[in-house]
């Protein structure tokens, strides 16, 4: 959903004062040597962020909750990988038919659910049925086109669609794909039955998610005995946990503090892309912003590559489909920064002093508000920052619609469909767009179909529908002993098949 | 006595029940809930229209009241609408937090508050006394945040003796690092609400320096202040039960103002986090909790009261 960037400066200056010191004080612990030979019997122990409020992944949307359960506990018929290919997964193969609307997969023979029964076509269908049914369920208004979905036999699975979906496939590998046992009585909030390559042992909560390697796995064993997740919601704590050697893998480090693990010589930092849209949203049907030259001037009016500059990670993103997803075009050339052009926007508009009020959930902290406070009264627009609970920004903002602008981090991949609809919260209605979109759904190709979103993002962009201040990365600090640990996209997925912990 | 402890306590309870109507409703105001929460900004209107229907959401106010508190009067607090997890057993945890940093703030409170408070009304009218009451009254005008970041600027950043923040992941597993973590947080509090209690034991001793019976024990052969210390004491020390369920107040208040910034994993975090999520069950229940534990403090501060002094004795 949405993920924490950044806390209160103050709190994080003081608490930064105190790493450097405490780094200063102690000597450097020598760099670890290792044989290199997985350790099958380790515990892989990995600093997170946000933990899930709860582990219902059928029912509690959240990248908290799929970052670590999906791959890992829970398995669906496909899977994507850290770019966001589709792979398959518990189906040995599928098939598309020609006109986009059958779909068959073939299961993998001998796969188990945790609790030692075996996986059957019958157990897809009730999984899927439900999604179908369902409204509370994840994935339930993806599923509006599914006709049906039938177990010719006990390894085949066939879903009919009432119209060609090219996003239907990548809706699988989200929480609405993944598959339950029929009948199964297990409270999914706290305990599971999945199929992967991992079990939940415990959960404390507030503090750690531990799973265990499934030995009768299908597929190939994972290659640690234990996987402990700990959530330590402070940037700082994280390193400072991390430093003091009880990380062997810290995820979100917060850019600023990210020079202490490196200059310890205890991790490697990684940098990973991800679909992270940080989307600056214009109330499109209210006065002054229903006006396409205002928004084109807030758009000039900001360093988008200075943002990025004080975020301390991510890339500029000008239009709204991130590169790791289809469709992606640099769109550099629709919103240049230019102050002065901007100014003389305004003035076209009548809007030479203009007050607008941002809401913002008050977790982002304030570095982006700062910079767009102050980039916007270089052209004459007074910004006045209102930070609000996430719960009211849902509500007044998502629900109402009652803003000017907003601010949060859109993390999902594949969302370009939100400009399409008319009733999300940017109140953004565009015909055009709205067909072009249809079309690259309904489009068979999958270059064909990128190509008409492309073509849909780009007026989207045009029409100054939004701003996108930057696509996010997250950094990883890994330490060396551990290889295989996933780079790209971990705020929404990691993978833990691939990770191994050599023999110290 | 019985009659007096019979009628307090039906106050008591009487206290408790209005209490829970009214942080059920006034949380009812709150913008958002959790059913959006769950279903988060790609879900339909439709899907959060279920979810609130299945949580129950939509029925009458009345019929949810009554559901909580009827749970809560045969010793069920509920189950947070978010995790599932049973209330009590979530508060029973985050109070081996709370509790302990609780006791050392009100511990530090009184050691900084009877000793300098008898000072400063014996020293009265000197220049010692003088600074120490306007240095109480500075200290208590401090803003329990702005203590807390200092007393981490010069303990944990400059001479680095005590952690910044957190609290041992073992917990009290390992004692020594949990103690530690407390002890930066427990002074805070401590300090600015011992700086209060010490106006107000201030104010005592000087009354009961004006009492006939420190009066009479001068005219005796003893010093007044020596006659104060033997005689006006122990009724200086009834003063201080008395305020004690303010203090109380006061050290919850403090808590989860400085649980959030030490990161301490405790009721007052835990509170502002569920909050934060609308956990609607889990806050009304844990609010509950803590305002019965300030009512029965007072509770039993009226009883302690009636015993000790022999003229409420006599009065009822």
């Amino acid at each position: 959903m949405f993920r924490r960037n950044r806390r209160l400066a103050v709190l994080s200056a003081l608490a930064a004062t105190a790493v450097i010191l405490s780094a200063c004080a102690g000597s450097p612990e020598p760099v670890k040597t290792s044989t290199g030979e997985p350790d099958l019997d380790a515990t892989l122990t990995v600093g997170l962020v946000l933990e899930p409020t709860n582990l219902d992944i059928r029912r509690t949307s959240g990248a908290a909750i799929e970052q670590i359960l999906i791959d890992n506990i829970y398995e669906g018929l496909v899977t994507r990988s850290q770019d966001n290919e589709i792979e398959p997964r518990l189906a040995s193969e599928y098939e598309v038919a020609d006109d986009g609307l059958t779909y068959t997969f073939t299961l993998n023979p001998e796969v188990t659910f945790h609790s030692g029964t075996a996986l059957t076509s019958a157990d897809v269908v009730a999984s899927y049925e439900a999604v179908r049914t369902d409204q509370t369920l994840q994935g339930n208004a993806e599923f509006a086109n599914v006709a049906s979905i039938t177990a010719p036999d006990a390894t085949t699975v066939v879903i009919t669609l009432t119209e060609p979906n090219q996003n239907f496939l990548f809706t699988l590998t989200g929480p609405a794909g993944l598959v339950f046992q029929s009948g199964d009585t297990t409270d999914l909030q706290t305990a599971e039955n999945g199929t992967g390559p991992f079990t939940l042992e415990n959960w404390i909560k507030g503090s750690t998610i531990t799973f265990a390697r499934f030995d009768a796995y299908w597929g190939e064993p994972a290659k640690v005995a234990e996987v402990v997740f700990e959530y330590i919601p402070d940037f700082t704590a994280g390193v400072n946990a991390a430093l003091d050697g009880s990380l062997d893998v810290l995820t979100a480090v917060d850019p600023n503090l990210a020079p202490q693990l490196e200059d310890s010589g205890d991790f490697t930092l990684t940098t990973g892309r991800t679909t992270d849209k940080a989307v600056l949203a214009f109330n499109n049907a209210k006065a002054p912003l229903d006006d396409a030259r205002v928004r084109e001037a807030l758009r000039l009016a900001i360093d988008h590559e200075g943002l990025v500059e004080a975020v301390g990670a991510g890339a500029t993103l000008y239009g709204p489909i991130p590169e790791l997803d289809p469709g992606y075009e640099d769109l550099s050339d629709v919103a240049p920064y230019d102050p002065d052009r901007a100014k003389e926007l305004l003035a076209e508009a009548g809007q030479e002093n203009l007050d607008l009020t941002l809401t913002i959930p008050s977790f982002y902290g304030t570095t982006v508000p700062q910079v767009l406070v102050s980039d916007f009264a270089k052209v004459g627009v007074t910004l006045e920052v209102d930070a609000v609970e996430f719960p009211t920004w849902l509500e007044d903002v998502y629900t109402n619609k009652d803003y000017e602008l907003s601010f949060v981090l859109h993390v999902e991949p594949r969302d370009f469909g939100n400009f399409a609809d008319p009733d999300y919260y940017f109140n953004y209605d565009n015909p055009e767009v709205q067909s072009l979109y249809a079309d690259a759904l309904a489009e068979v190709d999958e270059d064909a179909s990128a190509k008409l979103l492309a073509e849909a993002a780009r007026l989207v962009s045009e029409d100054h529908a939004a701003d996108w201040l930057y696509n996010g990365a997250t950094i990883t600090a890994v330490s060396p002993v551990v290889t295989g640990f996933p780079q790209d996209s971990i705020n929404s997925r990691i993978n833990l098949a691939g990770v191994a912990k050599a023999a110290e | 006595m019985i009659r007096y402890t019979f009628t307090r306590g039906v106050l008591l309870i009487a206290g408790l029940l209005v209490s829970s109507v009214l942080i059920f409703l006034t949380l009812r105001v709150f913008p958002g809930d959790v059913a959006q929460l769950i279903a988060g900004t790609q879900a339909s209107p439709a899907t959060v229209e279920a979810l609130r229907e299945s949580l129950g959401f939509n029925r009458p106010l009345l019929v949810q009241y009554s559901e909580w508190i009827g749970g809560v009067l045969t010793g069920d607090l509920g189950t947070s609408q978010l995790s599932g997890a049973s209330v009590g057993a979530e508060l029973a945890e985050k109070a081996q937090v709370t509790v302990p940093l609780g006791l050392m703030a009100l511990v530090i409170a009184l050691l900084i508050a009877v000793p300098f408070g008898i000072l400063s009304a014996l020293w009265r009218g000197r220049a010692s006394g003088t600074a120490l009451s306007v240095t109480a009254q500075a200290l208590a005008a401090v803003p329990v945040i702005w203590a807390g970041m200092m007393l981490i600027v010069v303990f944990a950043v400059w001479l680095g003796a005590l952690p910044a923040q957190g609290f041992p992941r073992g917990g009290w597993e390992q004692p020594w690092q949990a103690f530690r973590a407390l002890i930066l947080p427990a002074l805070t509090i401590g300090i600015v609400e011992g700086a209060m209690l010490l106006r107000f034991v201030r104010s005592a001793t000087l009354q009961a320096r004006g009492q006939d019976f420190v009066r009479t024990a001068a005219a005796k052969g003893l010093t007044r202040n020596r006659a104060l210390v033997q005689h006006g004491i122990p009724a200086v020390g009834l003063s201080i039960v008395t305020v004690l369920g303010l203090q109380v107040a006061g050290i919850i208040v403090g808590s989860v103002v400085i649980e959030q910034l030490f990161t301490l994993p405790g009721i007052g975090r835990m509170l502002v986090a569920d909050v934060g999520t609308r956990d609607l069950i889990k806050v009304q229940s844990e609010l509950l909790v803590l305002t019965g534990l300030v009512l029965v403090i007072g509770f039993i501060v009226d009883l302690i009261h009636h015993f000790v002094d022999p003229r409420q004795r006599e009065a009822a």
